[in-house]
């Protein structure tokens, strides 16, 4: 043992001297790298080891509790276990690195250590302490319980001058002398982190010195012996902990509850086994010793069995083992229900499991909350009553056919639950760990992250057929490769009427596929009109769907589909709104599992027959529910433009521009990624060419109409990847309060959107990695350049692209602004707040570049109400 | 002041009845501030409270001794009429409970701090080191409040006057602090004088009416009884001893 001399530390001017010293050395060991605080941990841990008999010794003589080769096993345990433990174990620096992810973890001392040990295992708990410590390059100052100062601190001299000769800097452990409150508080307030170890007041005082602190409490260990257990290694199990180091700690079991159907077996073992029973006065008399005022006689602490009985007046055998105390109260009145930190058990008979484990949950409240509990049974046939057990248990151990002295700390009887001398108990015992403590919790981890961009995608119908004329040959796979038995048409009855699901049927008549044709689809698509159409496809059970029409028959198509389904589906869940769809609350059904999804579009411009979007209308509350998930993308889109040659003008223009805005917003909305720029670019480009002819004489100009049929399709793509932005946001609502047919809409807002995304000093840009800095406005000249419109900087080419988008609304008849569309000024302004709110709030406000204010979007629409005559 | 009447004394103070005064004149051995002590803690609680208490009117030295004038109050104390009806003590322990849970409700924001009177006390108790330092860690432990706690509630310092108004004297050791602490004390009291059924009923009563666990109030019986103990009453050390030496959980 030591014979070193250190600076004596016996009150508060030398306390401040030793905490300075403790400081510098940890400021010092702090630069050590992993190699040489794994030298030092190791040099520390077996010094400690090779003492454990002359400190054992020492505990023992110096507080009169306990039992020495006990103890020994304690410092065996506290050194060689905790060594073992954190070996290999990363403490400095980079401890863990994920390149991909751009992340690395970095370990850093905390500091300086103010350790708080308790009477009851001065030094193998000052032995854990520092070793811990040591591990993780903090300084520590011991402040040990003035009834076991000279152990704790012989123990901490051990380590101390192990880790200095192997290194470790001069004083990185110190220790108070003379312990008083006064100064232990001053080392709680002083340390950077508390390891408390100790009653509730200096718990609790660790708690109020205002710093960090990992504090333990007070256990009150109940033990169930359920009818299966096996009595004989139930009952040796509970007397080999309860007398371990004459129960002093603090996890070891204070009373056992027996079911009565085995209840005088297992008393039975316990007398076999050297037990003691209280018998008449007996109990009395002992209650009176252990318990004064309901606080615990100190004089029993870590006592044996024989020596308690004489200090009660009763008469046991030398040899006696353990005190047990039969009683039926787990109320606090009861003596023999407290903490007893002694070989005194008391013995509760239940009548049943649901009566023990009600006595076990009222033992623990009684003053173990967040610490240990233990119960035996039949682990293989009674998994029903363990789980009972641990979801009542509040506590933080809950260990099955193990002495909990042993069990709770941990690697000696399960070997995945943390070795350590400090048990953490939870909230429950208001504590700030529920675990074991270890070395984790004596680092704090930097994680330094490095900006990553999102993984994107490119989704799409698995197959889409295009060319006009394709319709018939693009159906027959329904038989010769799907084997398709019965169609379900969903049109609108305009379309039915003047045949247009002709060519569809006919072909199916021709493969021997029966169908049926629902036609009653109105434009903004009803609920109620889908749940029909779902009633009439669960009646028909088709196992193809296939929707023919604008944008209201195949949403409306898609919503029944889902219906179908999964009528089980909640429909307010599926429309909650998300900012990630990646992320989403909701959990899309799986959908196909009933039937294939074939979207057949007569119009050139919603772009739904590629896109995993349905939006459907509440004609109830007027509410319009957008849904959106991949979940909704059609199997199969078939874009023929024979279906198209005779759209009326009206249709042409607001369609053609619907698409432009698709393609225009998926160009600079922020998932915007190279496949879906290339289907937007050409998507525009192609329009700008060819929707003037399919305008003025759409019946006899098949090309301009395949080639803008085409394009709708590609700007959908797009937007079914890249989404949208606050344009659509602002259409929606238009529609929604104004009726302004959606293409219009879209076309009233656009000058406007561009301007606001052009902005190089927006109030707020858009929150996305891939978005790094505003720079929307060169994206709108890229689309300048590859529609060849000239402008000698990107302000010019905006400004020409904005030209080109009017010159091209002009020609085909779309009017400037809403004023133009009817809607009256005074009812406009009066719902102006709402449609912002809505409009700020809609889901396609999240992927545009330039987050909007809302007082932003109202002077957006102000200014798409009047146009030229608005004033600011 | 006429000094003829006494009404109460003890080795170190008398008290005298002038008229519708008391005096209480302190021995030569008092300490000044312990005298000057008293009389401010009293005159706080009559003038931050409502409660019915002795009025100081004048604190001076009558022939080199310290004394305070303070109103007579007429009447039996609750002791006196516990010992003299027995068969009352349930309804009169009943009014004692009241009238300490009513001083307990009422706060004095200048009086002294109940925490560190008693942590002062429990470093002069005598107790050795390992002792103190378990009973400092426990009263540092515990939450602090602020209610009114009178110190040496026991039925001697309660007076019922002909007109049935009770009258708490004696607020020497007035603190602001936690009731459960200040029951502690009273249940001490009992015991020392020997009362213990009265005690026990006196605790269950108190727990009771104040939904204060019992366990909360033991958990101050070993730091009021090593504050008790620097009275060194020969008699009663080995009793409070008893209580002092016990176990915080490890």
């Amino acid at each position: 043992m030591s014979t070193k001399e250190y600076p004596i530390v016996d009150g508060v001017p030398a306390l401040i001297e030793a905490l300075k010293r403790v400081k510098a050395a940890q400021a010092e060991f702090a630069t050590y790298t992993q190699e040489q605080v794994d030298k030092i941990f190791l040099a520390a841990a077996s010094a400690a080891n090779k003492q454990r008999i002359p400190l054992a010794k020492m505990a023992v003589e110096e507080t009169g509790m306990g039992i020495v080769e006990d103890k020994v096993i304690k410092n065996h345990y506290a050194s060689e276990y905790i060594y073992n433990k954190y070996k290999e174990t990363k403490t400095c620096g980079v401890i863990e690195e994920n390149k991909s992810a751009g992340t690395k973890r970095i370990a850093e001392p905390i500091g300086v250590i103010a350790a708080v040990i308790p009477t009851t295992n001065p030094t193998s708990t000052a032995i854990f302490k520092t070793l811990i410590a040591l591990k993780t390059r903090n300084g520590i100052i011991i402040s040990p319980h003035p009834r076991a100062k000279l152990s704790t601190i012989a123990a901490a001299k051990v380590v101390l001058e192990a880790a200095v000769e192997a290194g470790a800097p001069e004083g990185i452990i110190g220790w108070i002398d003379a312990p008083s409150l006064e100064m232990t508080n001053l080392v709680m307030a002083e340390a950077d982190i508390i390891l408390a170890t100790g009653g509730p007041g200096m718990v609790k005082a660790a708690y109020s010195s205002g710093k960090p602190a990992l504090g333990v409490g007070a256990g009150n260990t109940p033990a169930i012996i359920d009818e299966t257990a096996d009595i004989q290694v139930a009952v040796n199990s509970i007397i080999h902990s309860k007398t371990f180091d004459n129960g002093m700690i603090c996890a070891s079991e204070q009373s056992c509850i027996v079911n009565q159907k085995i209840y005088a077996k297992v008393k039975k073992e316990f007398t076999d086994r050297g037990c003691y029973f209280l018998k008449g006065d007996e109990l009395d008399k002992v209650r009176k010793t252990i318990i004064i005022n309901g606080a615990l006689n100190a004089k029993i602490v870590g006592q044996s069995a024989y020596t308690i009985a004489k200090l009660s007046g009763v008469d046991v055998p030398e040899t006696a083992k353990i005190l047990i105390g039969e009683v039926e109260s787990v109320e606090l009145s009861e003596e023999f229900a407290h903490e007893k930190l002694s070989p005194v058990l008391a013995m509760y008979k239940a009548k049943d499991f649901e009566d023990a484990v009600s006595k076990a949950e009222r033992l623990v409240a009684d003053g173990g909350y967040g610490h240990t509990s233990s119960i035996y049974l039949n682990p293989i046939t009674e998994t029903a009553k363990l789980d009972e057990f641990a979801a009542r248990m509040k506590t933080c151990r809950i260990l099955v056919n193990t002495p909990s002295s042993h069990g709770g700390i941990g690697d000696l009887y399960n070997f995945d639950l943390n070795p350590s001398l400090t048990l953490g108990c939870g909230s429950w015992g208001g504590n700030s760990v529920s675990e074991n403590v270890g070395v984790k919790h004596l680092i704090n981890i930097k994680t330094v992250a490095e900006r990553r961009e999102n993984m994107l995608w490119f989704r799409a119908p698995e197959k889409v057929y295009m060319k006009k004329g394709c319709l018939p040959v693009a159906l027959q796979e329904l038989k010769t490769e799907m084997g398709k038995k019965k169609a379900f048409i969903v049109t609108d009855e305009f379309l039915y009427k003047n045949g247009y699901t002709k060519c569809i049927t006919d072909e199916l008549d021709k493969m021997g596929i029966t169908h049926t044709t629902f036609f009653n689809v109105q434009p903004d698509p009803t609920l109620a009109s889908a749940k029909e159409g779902a009633a009439a496809m669960t009646a028909f059970e088709p196992d193809v769907i296939i929707a023919l029409g604008g944008g209201s028959a195949m949403d409306a198509g898609k919503i029944m589909w889902v219906l179908y389904e999964h009528p089980e589906a909640d429909f307010m869940d599926m429309a909650m709104r998300f900012c990630d769809i990646r992320k989403r609350v909701y959990t899309f059904p799986k959908m196909g599992e009933k039937a294939t999804f074939i979207a057949v579009p007569t119009s050139s411009g919603t772009g739904s027959e590629v896109t995993p979007f349905a939006v459907i209308t509440d004609e109830v509350s007027g509410t319009k529910y957008p849904l959106a998930d991949y979940e909704l993308m059609p199997d199969i889109a078939i874009v023929d433009a024979d279906l198209m040659m005779s759209g009326p003008k009206g249709l042409t223009a607001a369609s053609g521009i619907d698409a432009i805005s698709h393609a225009l917003e998926a160009y600079v909305a922020m998932l915007q990624t190279d496949f879906t720029d290339g289907l937007a670019l050409r998507a525009l480009k192609v329009i700008f060419e060819y929707l003037p002819a399919c305008y003025d004489n759409g019946m006899n100009e098949p090309v301009a109409r395949e080639k803008v049929a085409h394009a709708a399709t590609m700007a959908g793509m797009a937007f079914a990847n890249a989404f949208l932005g606050v344009c659509h946001s602002m259409a929606h609502k238009l529609g929604a309060f104004h009726h302004i047919p959606h293409g219009i809409a879209n076309a009233l807002m656009l000058e406007y959107v561009i301007r606001f995304n052009s902005e190089e000093v927006p109030t707020k840009m858009g929150t996305f990695p891939q978005y790094a800095y505003p720079h929307t406005k060169a994206r709108y000249a890229e689309i300048a350049d590859y529609l060849g419109l000239k402008g000698k900087n990107d302000d010019e080419k905006v400004e020409a692209l904005i030209k080109a988008i009017n010159d091209l609304k002009a020609r085909v008849g779309i009017k400037e602004t809403i004023a133009d569309y009817g809607v009256d000024e005074q009812y406009f302004l009066d719902t102006l707040d709402d449609m912002t709110e809505q409009a700020f709030d809609d889901q396609c406000t999240g992927a545009n570049p330039r987050y909007p204010l809302m007082k932003e979007i109202k002077e957006m629409y102000l200014k798409a109400y009047y146009g030229k005559n608005y004033k600011g | 002041m006429k000094l003829d009447n006494v009404i109460y004394s003890t080795e170190n103070k008398t008290i005298y009845r002038d008229g519708d005064k008391v005096i209480k004149v302190f021995d030569k051995s008092f300490s000044k501030a312990n005298v000057l002590n008293e009389a401010l803690c009293q005159a706080r609680v009559e003038e931050t409270t409502d409660l019915k208490i002795p009025r100081i009117h004048e604190v001076t030295l009558i022939d080199g001794k310290w004394a305070i004038v303070s109103d007579f109050i007429e009447g039996k104390t609750l002791a006196q009429l516990m010992e003299e009806n027995p068969d009352k003590t349930d309804e009169y322990l009943e009014l004692f409970v009241n009238t300490q849970v009513n001083i307990l409700s009422k706060t004095s924001p200048m009086l002294p701090k109940l925490r560190s009177k008693m942590s002062e006390k429990v470093e002069q108790s005598g107790l050795d080191a390992t002792t103190r330092y378990e009973l400092q860690a426990r009263i540092s432990g515990m939450k602090k409040h602020n209610k009114l706690c009178h110190g040496d509630f026991n039925p001697a310092n309660v007076i019922i006057t002909p007109d049935n108004e009770v009258y708490v004297v004696d607020w020497a050791h007035a603190t602001q602090g936690n009731a459960s602490a200040d029951a502690a004390r009273t249940y001490l009291l009992f015991k020392l004088a020997g009362k213990d059924e009265i005690a026990e009923k006196y605790l269950n009563l108190f727990s009771l009416k104040t939904d204060i666990a019992k366990q909360l109030i033991q958990r101050w019986m070993p730091i009021v009884a090593a504050s008790q103990s620097i009275k060194k009453k020969p008699e009663e050390r080995d009793f409070l001893l008893s209580w002092v030496d016990v176990a915080e959980y490890e």
